[in-house]
C-alpha cells in the first residue's frame, strides 16, 4: 500500500485527503490548533491511520507524498504577527513603500485612509549607493552606512531586513554586497534582496515584494521545518511540498527560502478543483467556484475553463492593501462562514461575521465556551444538522446552547421567534456571499445567472441552494470531495515554478545575442528544476513568454514565445505578429506600423508527479441502519416542513428526488429547498437543479 | 420595502454595474494602450456612456474632472452633426462646444442599431502628451488667446466614416502635433477605447434589447436623482461663502485671482446651489475655464462634501444647479478666450471654495483646501533623447501629495489636486529613468509640512531631477507659493510649493512660478509641492496618531507639542499628564 496525503490547514478545519495509490480515497477532518497548526495536521493523520487500524506511524511510513496548503502567512500579515522587519533603500529614496504606485479607487469618497507602509519609516534607512539605468555605478556603495544600519537594528531587536536599490535588476553588485555584510555582521539574520525574489522592473513592486518576503522569512522558515521535522518524526519518509499562490507546489525546504509565494496557498486550488470536478461532470458553463469553510467564503469565476489569474495580487484592497508584486490565482475571499458570529447593533440591525469563533471556541453548540451564536448555531437551531452525526460523530453538538444563545442575542432584540431568528442569521450570510460573488461577477460585466455553482467547502451546503436561487444560477454541484476542495485540488496540481529576468530591447534593434544568452540562461533553470525538484515526474513541461508592448506604452501584454526562444528575424517577425494579433483581440486596435519593446522574459517550468490524471474514488461509508426517513426543518421560505432525509453514500445514483431534502455525508448536510431538484452522479457529485 | 422595489432594485444593480463593466473595460483599453504618460501612468482620461438624449449615465472610475463633463460635448456633437451613421467616429477638442480644454482630445462614437436608430453615445476622453502648442507643453498658463496658445481645434470633426479613418485629419495631426507616433499611438487607444464601448453595447442590446436599456437608463436616472435628493435633505439648511486665491501668474495680476463660491443648500427642496457668477472677467492668459469645467469643478467641491455612494450621473446632477456668467474667469469663455489650464488651476479653487463653503456650515462635512499643482514635478519634460535619437515630449508625474484633512481621514499622500483626487499613478522612478534620459536624486516627503489637524493635511513631497548625458526643458505652472492650502474649522495651513534649481557647481538659483526652464546637463529641479489643509482643531488630534507621526519623524516633538499639545518623550512615548495639561490650557475659557 502506498499513499498520498494531501492538507489543508484553514481557520477553522485543518482537511485530510488520503489516496492509495491504485484504490479509493478517503477525507478526515481535524480541528486546526491555531497556537501550534502542525499539531491539526498531525491530528487529521492520526484520524486516517486510526480509520485504517494502523498506527500514525505505519501509515506515514507508506507515504510517499505529502501536500499541504496553509493560511499560516497570511494569517500572519493580517494580524500583524510577521518579523519585525527593516527596509534598506537607496538615500534619497525613503518612501517607497509609502509613494508606491499611487492610485486611488472611489475618487469622491474621502472615508478611506491611506494606507500605512508596509514597514515603518521608523525602520526604514537610507544607504548611500546609486545604480543607473545601464547598471553604471553613479555612486559607489559606502558601506559604512550598511554597518551603521545594521548596528541600529542589533540594538532594536530586528528579526528580518528587505534591501532594495534602485536599478538592482541591472546591477544587483550593491545589493548582493549589502547581504555579505548582513550576514557577516547579523549572522542569522533573515534578509531578502529585491533583485532575486521578484526581478522585475519598478521600484516599489520590488520592494513590496523583498518587504513582505522577508518579513514572513523567520515565521515561515520555522514553520515549514518544524512540519518537515515532525511528519518525518513521526515515521513519513516522503516528499513534502508545499502549495503556491500561483496554483502549483514546491518543496517545503525551497519556499521557506521564498515564503511570498506561500501567501495564497490553499485557497489558490480551489479554481483548480471546481474546474477539475466540473470537467469530469462534462459541464461547459463559466464557474463560479466557492469554498465556504468556518472562517472564510473564497470565490472564484472560470471562465471558459481558464483558472482565473490576477497579474498584480493584492493582499487587501487595491491600493490601500500591500502588493506582492507577482501574478497569482485570483481567489476573492470575505469574512463569511459556519463559525461567522452573529449579533444585533445599536441600531437594531443584524451583522453575521466577519468575526469567526473559528475552531477554538467554535460555535456554541460545540459547548467548549463559545458565547456568540454563529451561522451553524443557525443551522443546527432551524434542524438542519443532526447533533450526534456532525464530523462523522466524532463532534457532538449541544442544540439547547445554541437555542439559548440564539434567542439571548438575536431572537430577543429583534422581537423574534427562536427560528425565525436563526432564518435570519441565515438570510443575512446568504446575501453577503451573494455580494461577494456578484463583486467578481456583474461588477465584471458577466451575468451569474449564466454560470454554474460549485459548492465547495464543509459548510456549503446549508445554503449554496439559496445563494445560486438569487442569483438566478440553475446548477449547484456539490463535489463529493467538497468538504476538502483545496485539499482534493493539491493532488491533482504539479509542481510548477516560474523565472523571470528583465532586459530591455526592440524590434528595431533586436538584441539577438542577448536575448539569446537570456533565454539560455532562463532554460537552464528549468532545467535545473526539471532535474532538481522534477527528477522523478512522469511528464515535464517549460513555457516561455515575454512581456511586450508598443513603443512608450508601459503596460505590457504576455505574449507566448517559442521554445527555441527568438533567433533569427523571421521568429522576430512571426512573434510580432502574435503580439500585434493578441493587441488586437484584446484591445480592439494594432499599430503594426510602431516599434514593440520587449522588457520582461519568462520561463515556467511545470513537472507532473500523477500517472493518472484521474483522482481515485470517494471510498463511501456503510450505511447506517435506523436511519430516519424525513426530518422537521424550518426552512427560510417555507416555514417548518419534513424534509426527506438521505444519507448521500447510500444513495443511488442518476436517481432524481425532489426538494425539501436534506443530504448528509460525514462531513456535510446540503439542504436543498421545496422546488429543486437533485441527483447522485455516476461520478459521485451531489448535482441540484435550482 | 415592497416585493416590487426589491425587483427594480436586482435590476437596476445588474444593468448599472453592466453598464459601468463596459466603461471600465473601455478605460482598461485607454490605460494599457495609451503611448504618453499623460495617459498610461497619470490616467488622466474617462470614458462614458451617455443616452441618445445626452444623458450621462456610466462612467469608469476615473479623473473626476473629466466625468461630469459628457452632457455638453455630446449635446454639441448633435447641434454640428443631426445626422450619424454606424461607422462614423468624431474628434472633438473645443473648449467653446462643451469640451473641458483644448489637450483633451475626445473621441466620441454613436451607438446605432442595424435600423440606423441611435440609442446612445460612447465617448473616450484624453489628455495628450501634445496638442501642437506653440509651446511644448499642453498647459500653456501665459497664452493671451487661443491663437498664442497654437493648438489644433476640432469642434466635433469627423475622424471615421464606415469605421474608416478620414485620412485628411490624421494627416494634418501629424504635420502639427509634436512626436506625431505618440500622438497617433494615442489617437488609436482613444478610438480603440471607443469602439469596445460600442461592441460591448451592441452585444448587450443583442441580450436583453434596446427597450429594456432604455426603461433602466429612465429608472437609473430617477434612482440617482431621488438619492441625492435624499441625500440632501439630510444636511443642514443655509448659505455660505467661502474663498479660494490662486497665486499671482502673467496676466492675473499681482494678487492673484480670488475666486468665491456661494454655496445655498435647501434641504426640504433636495436642491443645492453653486453661485459662482461673482468672480473676475475672462483673463488674458490660458488659466480661464470652460463651461464643462466650471460647472464640473463646482460639482466636484459638492460631491466631495456629502456621502459618496451617491451614483454620479445626470440623474444625481440635476439636484445642483450650477450658476454660471458669460465672460467670467470662472464661467462660460467667449472664443478666442484662452481656457489651455481649464481643468486644473482655477478649477481646482473653484472647488477648494465651494467645499470649503461646505465645511462652514457643520463639523463632518466639507474639506479642507486640496494643495495646488503644478509643480515641475507633475510638469512636462521635453527634449532630445540621444539613447534613442528621438525627441521626446510627455507630462511626468514624480510627486504631488495635496490631500486634504476631512472629517473622515488625513490627507492622501499621492492625491495630486482635486480634479485628478489621486487616481494617477505615481510615476515608478525606474520607469520614468528608462524612458527619458534623466535621472531622479531623490523624492521624499518633507517633515512638518501637514497642515495641522483633527485630520492633518498631506505632508509636501520634494522631488529633485535632472537631464543626464543632454538638456531638458521641464514645463510648469505652479499655484500655491503664496496661497498654501488653508485648513477650515480650526485646521492649520499645509506646506506651500516651491522650486528651484541646484546648478552643477552646486548653487541654486529661483524660478518663476510659470516655466519653461532650461536644464543643462547636470542641472537638477527642486519641486516641493503643497501639503494639504487641516480638518478640525490639532488640540482635537487623537494621541495614537500624533505618536505615530511622530515615530515616523513626520511631525517634529517640538511641533507635537506647540501645534498638537501633545508632549513625546525622546523614546517616542506620550506623556499624558503634561499632554492633558497643554492641551487644557490651550483651550479658550
Amino acid at each position: 500500500m502506498k499513499f498520498r496525503f494531501a492538507t489543508d490547514t484553514g481557520g477553522t478545519f485543518t482537511d485530510l485527503v488520503v489516496e492509495e495509490i491504485g484504490g479509493v480515497l478517503k477525507m478526515y477532518k481535524a480541528a486546526t490548533t491555531p497556537t501550534d497548526p502542525v499539531r491539526g495536521v498531525l491530528d487529521a493523520l492520526t484520524l486516517a491511520a486510526r480509520d485504517r487500524d494502523l498506527s500514525l506511524e505505519q501509515l506515514l511510513a507508506a507515504g510517499e507524498l505529502f501536500v499541504h496548503g496553509t493560511t499560516h502567512a497570511i494569517n500572519a500579515i493580517v494580524t500583524g504577527r510577521t518579523a519585525r522587519t527593516a527596509f534598506l533603500t537607496t538615500e534619497g529614496h525613503p518612501d517607497v513603500l509609502t509613494i508606491r504606485e499611487g492610485g486611488r479607487s472611489q475618487p469622491f469618497n474621502y472615508a478611506v485612509a491611506y494606507p500605512e507602509p508596509y514597514i515603518p519609516k521608523a525602520l526604514t534607512f537610507e544607504i548611500r549607493e546609486r545604480v543607473g539605468v545601464s547598471g553604471e555605478i553613479v555612486v559607489p556603495l559606502d558601506e559604512s552606512f550598511v554597518v551603521t544600519a545594521l548596528a541600529k537594528l542589533a540594538a532594536g531587536k530586528v528579526e528580518s531586513i528587505a534591501v532594495c536599490y534602485l536599478w538592482s535588476i541591472v546591477n544587483p553588485a550593491h545589493e548582493l554586497r549589502t547581504g555579505e555584510l548582513i550576514e557577516q555582521h547579523l549572522p542569522g539574520v533573515a534578509y531578502t534582496l529585491s533583485h532575486q525574489i521578484n526581478p522585475s522592473i519598478r521600484e516599489y513592486r520590488r520592494a513590496s515584494a523583498a518587504a513582505i518576503d522577508a518579513s514572513l522569512k523567520p515565521l515561515m522558515g520555522r514553520y515549514l521545518h518544524d512540519l518537515t521535522s515532525r511528519i518525518e518524526g513521526a515515521g513519513f519518509k516522503g516528499r513534502v511540498l508545499v502549495l503556491t499562490s500561483q496554483g502549483g507546489m514546491l518543496d517545503a525546504q525551497q519556499l521557506s527560502r521564498q515564503p511570498i509565494h506561500v501567501i495564497n496557498s490553499g485557497p489558490s486550488m480551489s479554481p483548480i478543483a471546481g474546474s477539475y470536478f466540473a470537467q469530469r461532470e462534462q459541464i461547459t458553463e463559466d464557474l463560479i467556484v466557492t469554498d465556504t469553510g468556518g472562517t472564510t467564503y473564497d470565490v472564484s469565476l472560470v471562465r471558459n475553463g481558464v483558472i482565473p489569474w490576477t497579474p498584480e495580487t493584492w493582499i487587501g484592497p487595491k491600493f490601500v492593501g500591500h502588493m506582492t508584486g507577482f501574478p497569482s490565482v485570483d481567489v476573492r475571499s470575505i469574512g463569511a462562514g459556519g463559525g461567522s458570529i452573529s449579533w444585533v447593533d445599536e441600531g437594531g440591525m443584524l451583522h453575521v461575521g466577519p468575526m469567526s469563533a473559528g475552531a477554538d471556541p467554535g460555535p456554541v453548540c460545540y459547548g467548549k465556551g463559545g458565547k456568540h451564536p454563529t451561522f451553524t448555531d443557525a443551522c443546527l437551531t432551524l434542524g438542519y444538522l443532526d447533533p450526534a452525526l456532525f464530523l462523522g460523530g466524532t463532534q457532538m453538538l449541544h442544540r439547547d446552547l445554541a437555542v439559548a444563545a440564539i434567542e439571548r442575542d438575536v431572537a430577543t432584540p429583534l422581537k423574534q421567534t427562536v427560528q425565525q431568528a436563526a432564518a435570519s442569521i441565515f438570510s443575512v450570510i446568504t446575501e453577503n456571499m451573494v455580494q461577494a460573488i456578484n463583486e467578481i461577477t456583474i461588477n465584471q460585466g458577466i451575468n451569474p445567472a449564466d454560470a454554474v455553482l460549485i459548492g465547495g467547502g464543509g459548510a456549503a451546503g446549508f445554503n449554496s441552494v439559496w445563494i445560486a436561487r438569487r442569483l438566478g444560477c440553475r446548477t449547484v454541484v456539490f463535489p463529493g470531495l467538497s468538504a476538502a476542495l483545496s485539499a482534493a485540488g493539491a493532488l491533482i496540481s504539479d509542481l510548477a515554478t516560474e523565472y523571470r529576468r528583465a532586459f530591455y530591447t526592440r524590434s528595431d534593434q533586436f538584441a539577438f545575442e542577448e536575448v539569446r544568452a537570456v533565454v539560455e540562461e532562463l532554460l537552464e533553470r528549468c532545467a535545473q528544476f526539471k532535474a532538481g525538484p522534477g527528477e522523478h515526474a512522469r511528464k515535464h513541461s517549460v513555457s516561455l513568454s515575454v512581456e511586450a508592448r508598443y513603443e512608450s506604452q508601459v503596460w505590457e501584454l504576455e505574449v507566448p514565445m517559442p521554445c527555441g526562444g527568438i533567433s533569427d528575424s523571421t521568429q522576430l517577425a512571426a512573434f510580432l505578429d502574435e503580439f500585434h494579433a493578441l493587441h488586437k483581440r484584446v484591445y480592439a486596435v494594432e499599430d503594426r506600423q510602431s516599434v514593440v519593446e520587449m522588457i520582461g522574459w519568462i520561463a515556467r517550468v511545470t513537472c507532473t508527479l500523477r500517472e493518472d490524471p484521474v483522482l481515485a474514488r470517494l471510498e463511501p461509508a456503510s450505511a447506517m441502519a435506523g436511519y430516519a426517513s424525513t426530518r422537521r426543518a424550518y426552512f427560510p421560505d417555507t416555514g417548518l416542513e419534513a424534509a426527506a432525509l438521505l444519507q448521500f453514500d447510500a444513495m443511488a445514483e442518476s436517481a432524481a428526488h425532489d426538494g425539501p431534502a436534506i443530504v448528509e455525508s460525514a462531513f456535510t448536510t446540503t439542504v436543498i429547498p421545496r422546488g429543486s431538484t437533485f441527483v447522485k452522479t455516476r461520478e459521485g457529485n451531489l448535482v441540484v437543479t435550482v | 420595502m415592497s416585493e416590487k422595489h426589491q425587483v427594480d432594485g436586482a435590476r437596476l444593480a445588474i444593468l448599472s454595474n453592466r453598464l459601468e463593466g463596459i466603461a471600465s473595460k473601455m478605460g482598461n483599453t485607454l490605460l494599457k494602450t495609451g503611448r504618453s504618460g499623460v495617459i498610461n501612468r497619470a490616467k488622466d482620461f474617462s470614458c462614458c456612456i451617455v443616452s441618445s438624449r445626452c444623458e450621462l449615465i456610466a462612467a469608469a472610475e476615473s479623473l473626476p474632472a473629466h466625468v461630469l463633463g459628457a452632457e455638453l460635448i455630446t449635446q454639441s456633437l448633435l447641434e454640428l452633426h443631426p445626422v450619424l451613421r454606424k461607422g462614423d467616429a468624431f474628434l472633438h477638442n473645443s473648449p467653446y462646444h462643451g469640451n473641458g480644454h483644448a489637450a483633451d482630445h475626445t473621441i466620441l462614437v454613436p451607438v446605432i442599431d442595424e435600423n440606423g436608430t441611435h440609442h446612445f453615445t460612447v465617448l473616450a476622453k484624453a489628455h495628450l502628451a501634445d496638442i501642437g502648442n506653440s509651446i511644448p507643453t499642453t498647459y500653456h498658463a501665459m497664452a493671451k488667446d487661443v491663437y498664442e496658445e497654437g493648438a489644433l481645434i476640432f469642434p466635433a470633426v469627423q475622424v471615421q466614416r464606415d469605421y474608416e479613418d478620414i485620412v485628411d485629419i490624421i494627416r494634418m495631426c501629424e504635420m502639427r502635433i509634436r512626436v506625431p507616433e505618440t500622438w497617433r499611438g494615442d489617437y488609436l487607444a482613444t478610438l480603440g477605447a471607443a469602439r469596445i464601448g460600442e461592441r460591448e453595447m451592441l452585444a448587450l442590446a443583442k441580450e436583453i434589447g434596446w427597450e429594456q436599456l432604455h426603461r433602466f437608463t429612465s429608472d437609473w436616472l430617477e434612482y440617482s436623482a431621488s438619492r441625492m435628493s435624499q441625500v440632501i435633505s439630510r444636511l443642514p439648511a443655509g448659505n455660505a461663502e467661502a474663498t479660494s486665491t490662486h497665486d499671482a501668474f502673467p496676466g492675473t495680476g499681482e494678487n492673484g485671482v480670488c475666486i468665491k463660491s456661494v454655496v445655498t443648500i435647501r434641504p426640504a427642496d433636495g436642491m443645492i446651489e453653486v453661485d459662482l457668477r461673482d468672480n473676475p472677467d475672462s483673463l488674458p492668459c490660458g488659466l480661464n475655464l470652460t463651461r464643462a469645467t466650471a460647472w464640473t469643478a463646482a460639482m466636484i467641491g459638492v460631491f466631495n462634501s456629502i456621502d459618496p455612494t451617491v451614483p454620479k450621473n445626470t440623474g444625481s446632477c440635476s439636484r445642483v444647479k450650477v450658476h454660471l456668467r458669460e465672460g467670467c474667469v470662472a464661467g462660460i469663455p467667449v472664443h478666442p478666450t484662452s481656457c489651455s489650464m481649464a481643468t486644473v488651476n482655477i478649477a481646482d479653487r473653484v472647488t477648494n471654495a465651494t467645499q470649503a463653503a461646505f465645511s462652514t456650515l457643520a463639523d463632518g462635512i466639507g474639506m479642507a483646501e486640496v494643495g495646488a499643482i503644478l509643480p515641475p514635478a507633475v510638469g512636462v519634460v521635453s527634449g532630445y533623447d540621444p539613447r534613442t535619437r528621438k525627441s521626446y515630449v510627455n507630462q511626468i508625474i514624480l510627486g504631488a501629495s495635496c490631500g486634504p484633512g476631512n472629517p473622515h481621514t488625513d490627507g492622501w499622500q499621492t492625491l495630486i489636486c482635486s480634479a485628478a483626487a489621486g487616481m494617477p499613478y505615481h510615476d515608478s522612478i525606474e520607469q520614468d529613468e528608462l524612458y527619458h534620459p534623466m535621472r531622479v536624486y531623490q523624492r521624499r516627503y518633507l517633515p512638518d509640512t501637514e497642515g495641522a489637524g483633527r485630520n492633518r493635511g498631506a505632508f509636501s513631497i520634494r522631488v529633485d531631477f535632472g537631464p543626464v548625458g543632454c538638456e531638458m526643458e521641464v514645463g510648469y505652472a505652479s499655484d500655491g507659493s503664496a496661497n498654501p492650502p488653508k485648513g477650515v474649522r480650526g485646521g492649520g495651513t499645509g506646506g506651500g510649493a516651491s522650486f528651484w534649481k541646484i546648478r552643477v557647481d552646486g548653487t541654486t538659483e529661483a524660478l518663476p512660478p510659470v516655466m519653461q526652464a532650461k536644464l543643462a546637463d547636470g542641472e537638477r529641479i527642486v519641486s516641493i509641492s503643497c501639503g494639504g489643509g487641516g480638518y478640525g482643531s490639532p488640540m482635537e488630534r487623537d494621541l495614537a496618531s500624533v505618536r505615530r507621526d511622530v515615530a515616523a519623524a513626520m511631525v517634529s516633538r517640538e511641533r507635537a507639542a506647540s501645534v498638537y499639545g501633545v508632549v513625546c518623550g525622546a523614546d517616542g512615548t506620550i506623556d499624558e499628564k503634561a499632554t492633558a495639561k497643554l492641551r487644557s490650557a490651550s483651550r479658550p475659557g
